[in-house]
């Protein structure tokens, strides 16, 4: 690695892109100018808005009790919150119409009241038809509980009327809405006549204590009509609402003072909130919804343009070519272009935020300022504090890294621009959709809940939710923790980014694609017909998808199978699926694409027989490997979640005693041995070392077989356990020493569990005194290892696995098939070659 | 100072399955010499030139630049070799002269030493004129002469012309002409790809005739003429391509009565 051509290539890049007026404008222009612009937008927007009063119509304000509400046409300023909000009400009264005298004005409120007296006369329509409804409905009650015949009426005749009835009050609605639509008026109080001589007559039977005239307490009370379905309405109806409680409030407290009785009565718990946030907070608060949010989506975007630049368009302009006889290698080339789009990615995302940030601060002070809108309201917003800043300055740099490689990759498999722009869409969905994800509430970075460890290791997600944890409290250390895994991982899926990036500017055809006709038909010929040997790479990573995406569309199946058994047939169901799971979810779809798509399935799935060796430390190897494993993952249980429901189900069944021990391990050793292996050892393996990369191969492969196993904890373990299993199968060129040592693995876990289980059930006095005592120990109900044992099978693992990596080194058994082109051009001739 | 033995290169074609791009290759190239390689379109002329200077791998065979193998120690290789083509294009968004630096920068240039280089190759290819001019705003012989001084500024023992006169007005392309004759005198080692038989019957010293990925006939032109007895290069030319199309075309029909 030559980092001074590294050095070169970023800053002709930099310079070049600086030069590019179009990025220019993407990158810095653009935040610059667009957030104030819409800030002064908003603000505009918000004084215009704030202009308009919205009318309110009073009828019989004449009988409105004291204290006073009205003052001329506007409500009294005392009443509301914020006095200042009495300007954004108008109210239309008789009195008030009278005040204004003539002109315009006068003759369009007298309009409106023309439309309000209209309004309340279908109001007493709609009162009076329910209130014969009701009685109706009473009527028609009583008729069917009591077989009197009092009445004239027939039931029929009643139900008819209630019909009638009914229809008639829908007219009525339906011209109600249609007038209040169709007028001015935003909120109409209808105001019944005695309102004002009905209270001071309760108030003074409150101060007589008289309870005899109970029924005096009911009387008409005042109707509030509003439209929820507009807006208009529903802003008029929140404030006129918090008028007539305040208002209402009064009345009730001088009701009270007259009647000799403490304020609190109406108040029985009275409950008092205690807010705690500081301004500073608050401000937090908002900051960490926003920015992980913006920062996500301002990587992506600044990362995009200049990739697809640097990339696709060195192809569309014809200088790849160029570049490429340069003595820089790939991967000096791609590094220098990397951090150029890596350097915007990051200046993009703090412009971006910086101008945000500056404009909202500006703007909510000048609302503030002014003392009007709805801004005025969120309060002054504080800028976030320097330990918050760093925090998003550190956490920009793996977040920036990961999208620049997604990005570079992404634009160099593109031919032209043109079609980099088209791979920004679902780039920036999928980073919108996690964001989106991210702003809820429940989703933080703590392990409150069991899958929570799972997000500090999620791409992009993890970042973002640190950074929503930090941005609330810089200090916060237990999210503190919690960089570490966020750092870690993401700085390795960065680097998973940059070598896909590599990949695909080492790839010819991807750089030399040229503008070649795709036909889905001439395709699927090629690839059934032209058949090669072995599976190509892709071809194995989609038998892993396949696998994947059969796997997770059966589960839902097999739960039900299970949750639909009796417990007492659950273990033998839940073997019988394990074995069908096995055989028609992983082994079925290798074994298909095999015999479909290559020409050799002996060759793709290693049906050769091994040597000896191979056999015989593949027996040896899982005796010395199990102890590890298992001590490992005791070990490392704090970091896992708790084992879901049904992989608890599952360890319980593989101990259960009344199985019997041939069905459980041809359910968990056989089965999984022979159709894994198959899988994962054939098929997949073999087409991720197409082109002789042994160790990326083995490693890619021993993932894939991990994330098949869903569960964290397995994922893990059998993470490892494929390394051990794809280097075997690699060394020995056959299927059969993985098939054994997997199926010797899974046994001594099942025995392992079972005899656990029976010496604990009274013979533990026993295994003390005996000599396994020095080997294996009793805890927790379980058989364990010792220090000594551990010991041992680490020697003896080390030791085969150093001969596994030995043996095979100097033969040509994981030579890459692709030399072997070399020799003949058609396919058919390479069946000799490869013959044993 | 250039050895191509038995050189094949293979692509996956949908259409047409595996095609042969370039088949079982061979030559030599000495310093001081200028090898023509004359060939219609799609020859296998640029896949073979593309696979000297190390873009592609080939996919059996071996070539050496200078000793060293293409795909053993591509980065020497690059060293070594000034690769001029219709498909390196030069940066819209950078000046005649910061290309040509920058490139010498890439080479490991000392920077006393590109300061000169840089003049003496402004001065001989007569570049002053627009040495501050963007790539963008240049003409195409402005265009070709900033290629040219990209190609030799780290003066390499091996130069490689892939048509570099296609699309050149016959003033510019004379120019170009000049300066390969300049640098053959120089005793560097010049492969010359062209499918214009002027151009191979001025420069070239000795000449391979290339088509559909195999070389036809191979020779000074004067030894290819007594051969075919074809005093005219252009019939000579025509004449060697017809008969092994006619050759193809029976062997195919051949197959295919031996196949049905």
């Amino acid at each position: 690695m030559n980092w001074l051509n590294v050095k070169l290539i970023f800053l002709r890049e930099v310079r070049d892109q600086l030069r590019d007026r179009r990025t220019l404008f993407m990158i810095a222009v653009l935040p610059l100018l667009l957030y104030p612009a819409m800030g002064i937008g908003m603000l505009q927007m918000t004084l215009l808005f704030s202009e308009q009063p919205r009318t309110v119509v009073i009828l019989g304000e004449k009988h409105l009790p004291p204290p006073q509400l009205l003052d001329g046409d506007k409500f009294v300023s005392n009443w509301f919150n914020n006095p200042a909000d009495a300007d954004k009400l108008k109210v239309i009264t008789d009195t008030s119409v009278e005040l204004v005298g003539g002109g315009l004005h006068a003759a369009q409120n007298l309009l409106l009241l023309e439309q309000a007296r209209a309004l309340r006369e279908h109001i007493e329509q709609h009162t009076a038809v329910g209130n014969e409804l009701k009685q109706a409905e009473t009527k028609r009650r009583q008729r069917l509980t009591s077989s009197a015949d009092s009445s004239d009426e027939s039931l029929a005749m009643i139900q008819q009327r209630i019909g009638q009835l009914q229809a008639r009050q829908v007219d009525i609605d339906h011209e109600l809405m249609d007038l209040f639509a169709s007028s001015q008026i935003q909120v109409l109080i209808v105001v019944p006549d005695g309102l004002k001589e009905n209270i001071e007559r309760v108030n003074r039977l409150i101060v007589e204590r008289d309870h005899s005239h109970a029924a005096g307490f009911s009387y008409p009370r005042p109707t509030i009509v509003k439209n929820r379905a507009d807006d208009k309405s529903v802003v008029a109806y929140a404030r006129v609402r918090e008028v007539l409680d305040a208002w209402e409030g009064e009345i009730l407290r001088q009701r009270l003072t007259a009647a000799a009785l403490p304020e609190e009565l109406t108040k029985p718990v009275g409950s008092a909130p205690l807010d705690l946030a500081a301004e500073e907070q608050i401000s937090a608060n908002v900051w960490s919804k926003l920015f992980p949010a913006l920062l996500v989506i301002m990587a992506v975007t600044g990362a995009f343009y200049p990739a697809v630049d640097v990339a696709a368009g060195e192809k569309e302009r014809g200088t790849m070519e160029t570049l490429l006889i340069c003595p820089a290698t790939r991967t000096e080339i791609v590094l220098g272009k990397f951090f150029t789009v890596m350097c915007f990615s990051m200046s993009t995302a703090l412009l971006n935020l910086m101008s945000i940030g500056a404009t909202g601060h500006y703007m909510l002070s000048v609302a503030g300022g002014m003392g009007r809108g709805a801004l005025a309201e969120a309060g002054v917003i504080t800028l976030p504090t320097a330990p918050a800043l760093t925090w998003l300055l550190i956490l920009l740099i793996p977040l920036s890294a990961f999208f620049s490689a997604m990005c570079l990759a992404l634009a160099t498999f593109a031919r032209s621009s043109k079609e980099g722009q088209y791979y920004l869409t679902p780039l920036l969905m999928v980073s919108i959709g996690l964001t989106v994800f991210c702003l809820s509430p429940a989703v933080e970075i703590y392990p409150v809940h069991q899958a929570s460890w799972f997000y500090s290791v999620m791409p992009v997600v993890n970042i973002a939710l640190l950074l929503k944890a930090l941005l609330l409290n810089p200090g916060n250390t237990g999210a503190l923790i919690f960089a570490v895994p966020v750092l870690a991982t993401s700085i390795g899926y960065s680097l998973l980014a940059l070598w896909w990036a590599i990949e695909q500017f080492s790839s010819e055809s991807v750089l030399f694609r040229d503008g070649e006709r795709f036909e889905v038909g001439l395709w699927l010929k090629h690839l059934l017909r032209e058949k090669e040997p072995t599976p190509t790479f892709t071809e194995a990573g989609f038998c892993f998808v396949i696998i994947l995406l059969a796997q997770f569309a059966s589960m839902r199946a097999f739960g039900q199978s299970i949750a639909s058994t009796t417990p007492d047939e659950m273990g033998v169901q839940m073997m019988k699926l394990m074995v069908i799971q096995q055989l028609a979810i992983i082994a079925c779809p290798a074994l298909f694409m095999a015999l479909i798509l290559t020409a050799s399935v002996r060759q793709s799935l290693r049906l050769w027989l091994p040597k000896w060796k191979f056999v015989a430390v593949a027996s040896l190897l899982p005796f010395a490997l199990h102890p590890l494993s298992l001590e490992l993952m005791a070990s490392m249980q704090w970091f896992f979640p708790q084992l879901p429901e049904g992989a608890t189900r599952l360890l319980k069944a593989m101990g259960d005693r009344e199985q019997s021990l041939p069905l459980i391990l041809i359910a968990l050793a056989a089965a999984p041995a022979i159709c894994e292996e198959l899988a994962f050892r054939g098929f997949v393996l073999t087409g991720f070392n197409r082109n002789g990369r042994t160790r990326v191969a083995i490693c890619l492969s021993a993932l894939a077989f991990g994330v098949m196993h869903m569960v964290p904890q397995q994922v893990f373990n059998a993470t490892l356990l494929g390394i051990v299993l794809g280097l075997i199968a690699l060394r020995s060129n056959s299927l059969l020493p993985g098939v054994i040592f997997h199926f010797l693995f899974n046994s001594i876990s099942v025995v392992r569990e079972r005899v656990g289980f029976q010496i604990a059930d009274g013979h533990a006095e026993q295994l003390r005194q005996s000599f396994w005592h020095w080997f294996v120990l009793l805890e927790d109900g379980g058989l364990r290892y010792t220090w000594l044992t551990l010991v041992i099978s680490g020697f003896a693992a080390s030791a085969c696995l150093w001969w596994v990596w030995q043996s095979g080194r100097a033969k040509p058994t994981s030579k890459p098939v692709n030399n072997l082109f070399a020799s003949g051009l058609a396919p058919a001739k390479q069946h000799s070659t490869f013959a044993p | 100072m250039i050895s191509v033995q038995q050189l094949t290169k293979g692509f996956d074609d949908l259409r047409r399955g595996w095609v042969a791009a370039l088949d079982q290759v061979s030559f030599d190239v000495q310093p001081g010499e200028i090898f023509g390689l004359l060939g219609p379109n799609g020859a296998g002329k640029t896949t073979c030139l593309r696979i000297l200077s190390t873009v592609l791998r080939p996919s059996s065979g071996t070539a050496t630049v200078s000793g060293f193998d293409v795909v053993k120690h591509p980065t020497e290789v690059r060293q070594r070799i000034g690769f001029m083509s219709n498909n390196t294009g030069i940066y819209d968004r950078m000046t005649a002269f910061e290309m040509v630096e920058y490139y010498g920068r890439l080479y490991g240039l000392p920077d006393d030493l590109l300061k000169l280089r840089l003049e003496r190759l402004f001065d001989t290819l007569q570049m002053n004129d627009f040495r501050d001019t963007l790539g963008a705003k240049m003409s195409t012989g402005m265009k070709q002469k900033v290629s040219i001084a990209r190609a030799i500024v780290h003066d390499p023992p091996v130069i490689i012309f892939d048509e570099p006169t296609c699309g050149l007005d016959v003033l510019v392309a004379r120019k170009v002409l000049a300066t390969v004759q300049l640098l053959k005198d120089q005793g560097k080692c010049i492969i010359f790809s062209t499918h214009i038989m002027r151009e191979v019957e001025k420069l070239c010293d000795r000449i391979a005739i290339i088509h559909k990925g195999a070389i036809l006939a191979m020779g000074t032109l004067t030894e290819l003429q007594e051969q075919h007895q074809q005093p005219d290069t252009e019939e000579l030319f025509f004449d060697l391509i017809a008969r092994y199309d006619q050759q193809n075309q029976a062997t195919q029909s051949e197959f295919r009565l031996a196949t049905s």
